[in-house]
Formats: C-alpha cells, structure tokens, sequence
C-alpha cells in the first residue's frame, strides 16, 4: 500500500470554533477519493491545509512523504481548484491557461484545446464578465489539464449545469484511466459522483465520520420495504438505522445484507433495494441535528 | 504495517529560478494594469501640463516673469504622482496574483522573490524611460516652453547613470511599501491595512516629534539640501528594502482566504 | 446499475449476460477494464475488480499485452452457475408473489406452459 496523503490528528481551530477536530486519514496513490459531507463540514479547510494555503493547529500532514508547507518540491506535484478561485484583475481565461504550464509541468495544452471546446468557453473574455457555470469551467480545465499527480477538485463545478458536469464526469474518468492520477473530489452532489470514487471520505462539523472504500459504503446499508409485521419478522434481531412507515407499510434501514439474505426477503415477498451513498451520507451527517431535536 | 510512501522522483523537480521567473512571468502576463495604465496616466498628466505651460506662457510674457514661473514649475508636484500610483500597482499585483498563486502551488516565498524580481524589473523599466525623457526635456529646453517634468527639482540634473538611480531608488521606495501594504492586507484583511498605515503614520510623527523636540529641523534641512537627490536616494534603499523584508515576513503566514 | 449488489458484481453479471446471449463469443476479445468504466461510468478500480471476478472464475483469461478473452467453455459455466441459483432468485420470489394473488403452484404451472407456448 502506498499512501500519497497521510493525516494524523489534525486539528484547526479558528479562534474558539474548531473547522477539524482530531482527523486522521489516508489517501492511497492512484486512486478517486471523494471527501464528502454537509456545507461547512470542513472539506475545504482539509484541502486548504493539504495544499499548505492554511495552517494546521495541531496535528501532522504527510504529501509524497514531506510537509507540504513552503515546500515546492511537493507543491509542484499539485493542483487545487477552489470552488471559489480568485483571478488577477482584466484576466481572461486564455491568461490561465497561458500561465499554467509554467507551473504545471504535466501540462497537456491538446487536453485543455478539447476541453475548452467541450465546456464552450469563451477564452477571450473577461473572467469577470463569465458565468458562473464558465467560470467553474476554467478551475475545471486548468484541474484537468495540469495532469498535476495529485489533483484536488473543490466542488468547482457547482456553476455548472447538468450537461456540463456529466461531461466533467466522463473527462475525468477518461484521462484518470489513461493517466492515473490521485484524485480528492469534494462535493455534496453524492450521488452523480458515487460512481467514480474509489474512497470515501465522510466530514461532520468538523470530524471524520467515514473513511471507507466505497464499495464497502455502498453496501454498508439496505432499505427493506413491504408489509409491517413481514419486514419486523425479517429484520428481527438486525440493528436498524431507520424506519419509515406509511399506514401498514414498513421500509426499515438495516446493515448489509449478503445475496442469501437478499434471496430469502425477496422470497417472503419483501423488496430489497440499495441506500445510495448519498442517502447514507445524509444518515451518518444527520444525527447530531436529529438528538439536538430530539432532546429539544 | 510497514506502508511506503509515494515520494518524488529527483529528475522531475524543477529548480528555484525556473519558479521565480515562473512568477515573475506571472505578473507581466497581463501587461495592462502593471505597464500600460501607469504610462497612459503618465502620458494624460504630462499632456495637461504641456496645456497648463502653454496657457501660462501664452499669458505671461515678460521675461522676468517667464523665468520666475519657470523656477516655480520646478517644484510641480505632477511629476510625483506616478511614484505614488506606483504603490497602487504594487497593492494590486500583490493582492490579486498572491491568491492565484497559491492555487497554482507556488510556495510564499517563490511568490515574493518571484513579485520583487518583477517589480524591480518594472521599476529598471521605468527608470530607463524617465531617464530618456529627462534627457530630452533637457535638450528640447524644456519641450520648447521651458516646462519642467523629468527634470523637477526633485530629481538629479547630473549624469544619466545619476537620474537613473535617483528614479529607479524614487520607483523601488513606493513599490516595496505598496508591497508590504498588500501583504498586510492579504494577511489581515482591512483592518491589517489600517493598522499597518496607523502604525506607519505614528512612526512618521514619532520622528517628527523627536526633530521638533531636538531643535533639529534647521539640521535636517542642511542635511538634505546637501544630500539630495543622490544621497537621498541611496538612504531610501534602506527603508525600501526594510518595507521588502516586512513585506515577506508578513506573507510567511498569510491564507488566500477569499 | 441500481440494484442492491455491489457494482463491481453488476459489472460482471453484465459481461456474463452478454456472453450467454452471444454476444460475446468464446476466444473473442472482451473491452477493456477502461473501456468498460468509460461505458457505465465507474472507476476503473470497480470495473476491474468485475473483470478479476471472471478470470478468477475461469469465465475471461488474459493475454498479456493484448488484453481480455472469453474463455472456451464460458457459456457452459455460466449457465450452470446461474442454473444454480435460478431457483432462488426467480423462481421463489415467482412462487411467493403469485400466492400474494392467490395462485397456486398449479395454476402457475398452467400459466407458465400457456405462456411459453408449449
């Protein structure tokens, strides 16, 4: 196993509110990893202290085996596009473009030619006159393009409309499998992502709820549905994670579930179907909110 | 568990002066803000003046008087104006670029050798223009009405290399506070760039204060009739390279935080 | 790709569909594991954790330096295998759903032949 990150207890305190409370993870090479969670969950505050932008207050990080801050041996090797990226003044995006390279050295000018065709972007203009979906077009390119080994995706295609994040989807996965690379995507569009990762992370105010491969995430859960007294007779004895109810329907979240299980519910006539990560993702993110309600 | 970290490869990394003028690249890429506008507001100011110094000595037209005005154009203060708008190109090329570089994975200290090159280069660029310039106003006798730009009593009238210096000195001063200016700004946001100036202001007066309080003004001013422009110039370096090492010191800590 | 089995089992159950249909022939040449994530959209590391799941099942085999193929015999053993666990997985649900509605086993039976035409 080869990990590109390693996080150990990582803290970073704003003043008296904590963005990360004790995180630890790992990041192997080569691999899709997606860091996902609420708004504010402190995604891009994990990212930030990766690229070394922002400070840890506690705690030690490892990139390609070094300290990233002040350290271009390490930056060299790596790509951060904000959501939120800031560009020089009566920039247009044929500047980015025409800059990047200088500090990318895995640049693919070709790549980027496609890319801008594919999203329709308009180098010419101003950056501050593009759209929103445009502007997220040029972080997109430029994250892309970079072939940087270790390339951070802070959900920058929220501008962007369906078409457009479909077609991010498809390029990312086509060049990952040309030329792998380790790739940290953050978003909360779960489940158009769930897909292309091959880990997930999950952040709740600030803590790391679940660091899983994916195919475990997916499968950590089943939704078993059918009539009332069938579905408890089932799941009796099975720790459940939720229960809807409507009139004398019952639909129950328990664990996973193997393909002997499966077979027999299906037999007694009950229906078997998956949690999404992303419903899952709500699950996990959603219990402090759900006590505090509870409690009030 | 015994895990291998991925490390890097020696061959593939790049060397400090490839990033350095990776930034300095950086900067002149979009040539408008730091170069053209500085000139064309150059440009604009000198034309009002030509207007003002036709209008004076089309309506002044004794000789005496002629020679009168002329020593007082001396001491226009339009000539100033673009060392000061200086320090407003240094402020923005810091504030805007150090964000964007921090995406780019450039290291804060890349970044500020990287933004000092460039504004040296820029301030060398200058430099050599005014120098030209006030080498022609000299022989055009003061573009033929006797007006006073690049040759203002603020500046040398001796040999280029002279000029050059007292400009390249005047330009680097304004450059490296408007410098230090931004980094208080990207570091601390508004209310680091009142103090910085807060801070700055009471330094000035402290000084001021203290010459008052010595009786030491009549001394000061022989000092620096005697001493200017040159060695004015040549003591200038001293806060402008202090403002280039706040400046950085500042950065080492600052976020891009949008 | 929705259902409740992981995806890199729905990658193979989808080429072994393929291969008992004839689609795919033996000996011929399967996509790639690329091929395959740019299709269904999934990470290349899903995908060939399906394709690893048939050649370690003896349904692919790999040629080194040209790529993935069905082997001789793979219909056979993939219609015994599903043979196995048709029961459980069609039939069962059949018999159960049909006695929801009130049908027994013998009129399913009847059904069953009027529709398969016998």
């Amino acid at each position: 196993m080869s990990e590109v990150i390693d996080v150990r207890g990582v803290t970073r305190r704003f003043g008296s509110v904590s963005a990360l409370d004790d995180v630890s993870f790992e990041v192997e090479e080569n691999t899709i990893c997606g860091l996902l969670g609420r708004n504010g969950a402190g995604k891009t505050t994990v990212m930030q202290l990766l690229t070394a932008q922002d400070f840890v207050t506690t705690g030690s990080i490892s990139v390609f085996g070094e300290n990233p801050v002040e350290n271009p041996r390490v930056l060299d090797r790596v790509c951060f596009i904000k959501e939120s990226q800031r560009y020089p003044d009566d920039f247009t995006a044929r500047h980015v473009f025409r800059s990047a390279p200088w500090f990318f050295r895995g640049w693919d000018a070709a790549f980027a030619e496609s890319l801008i065709a594919d999203f329709r972007l308009p180098v010419d203009r101003r950056i501050k006159k593009l759209s929103r979906g445009q502007l997220s077009a040029v972080g997109v390119i430029v994250g892309l393009a970079s072939r940087a080994p270790l390339t951070f995706f802070d959900e920058p295609y929220l501008g962007l409309d369906a078409v457009a994040r479909h077609l991010f989807y498809d390029r990312l996965l086509e060049d990952y499998a040309e030329h792998p690379r380790t790739v940290v995507l953050s978003t909360h569009l779960i489940d158009e992502v769930s897909n292309l990762l091959e880990h997930v992370l999950v952040l709740d105010e600030g803590r790391l709820v679940m660091d899983l491969p994916a195919e475990e995430a997916r499968a950590s859960a089943t939704t078993v549905t059918g009539a009332a007294t069938a579905v408890e007779q089932f799941v009796a004895g099975m720790p459940v994670m939720h229960r809807d109810s409507l009139g004398g329907l019952l639909s129950v979240v328990v664990g996973p579930l193997n393909s002997e299980s499966r077979d027999a519910a299906r037999a007694q006539g009950l229906e078997i179907s998956p949690v999404s990560l992303q419903q899952l993702v709500i699950r996990t993110t959603d219990a402090p909110a759900r006590e505090f309600e509870a409690s009030a | 568990m015994t895990t291998i970290g991925v490390t890097i490869p020696r061959a593939t990394r790049s060397s400090t002066l490839d990033r350095i003028l990776a930034v300095v690249r950086l900067h002149f890429i979009n040539p408008k803000g730091f170069i053209w506008l500085p000139l064309a507001i150059m440009a604009f100011i000198f034309l009002v003046n030509y207007l003002v110094w036709l209008i004076i000595f089309a309506t002044v037209t004794a000789p005496a008087e002629q020679a009168d005005v002329r020593q007082g154009l001396q001491y226009s203060g339009a000539s100033l104006f673009i060392f000061v708008y200086m320090m407003v190109v240094a402020v923005q090329a810091i504030n805007l670029t150090f964000p964007f570089a921090q995406g780019y994975g450039v290291t804060r200290r890349d970044f500020a050798l990287g933004s000092a090159v460039a504004f040296v280069t820029l301030s060398a660029l200058f430099s050599i223009l005014w120098t030209a310039l006030s080498l022609l106003e000299d022989a055009t006798g003061g573009w033929g009405l006797g007006g006073s730009m690049f040759t203002a009593a603020y500046f040398s009238d001796g040999p280029w290399f002279e000029r050059f210096f007292v400009y390249l000195a005047a330009f680097l001063f304004f450059v490296f506070i408007g410098a230090a200016t931004a980094a208080a700004y990207v570091r601390w946001k508004a209310m680091g760039m009142y103090v910085f100036f807060a801070a700055l202001t009471v330094a000035i007066v402290a000084a001021g204060a203290i010459i008052t309080l010595t009786g030491s003004w009549p001394a000061v001013g022989e000092w620096l009739a005697a001493s200017w422009p040159v060695g004015i110039a040549l003591w200038s370096l001293v806060p402008t390279l202090a403002s280039a090492a706040l400046g950085y010191l500042i950065l080492r800590r600052a976020t891009p935080r949008s | 790709m929705d259902d409740a089995r992981p995806l890199f089992a729905q990658i193979a159950e989808s080429v072994e569909n393929d291969i008992l249909s004839g689609a795919l022939a033996e000996e011929s040449q399967v996509p790639s594991t690329n091929e395959f994530a740019a299709f269904y959209r999934i990470n290349p590391a899903t995908a060939g954790k399906g394709v690893n799941l048939l050649v370690d099942d003896g349904v692919l085999y790999k040629k080194r330096g040209i790529g993935m193929f069905v082997s001789t015999g793979a219909r056979a053993m993939v219609v015994d295998r599903r043979r196995a666990s048709f029961t459980a997985e069609f039939i069962a649900p059949l018999i159960s759903e049909a006695a929801r509605l009130g049908i027994g086993p013998t009129d399913l039976a009847t059904m069953i032949e009027k529709e398969g035409g016998v």
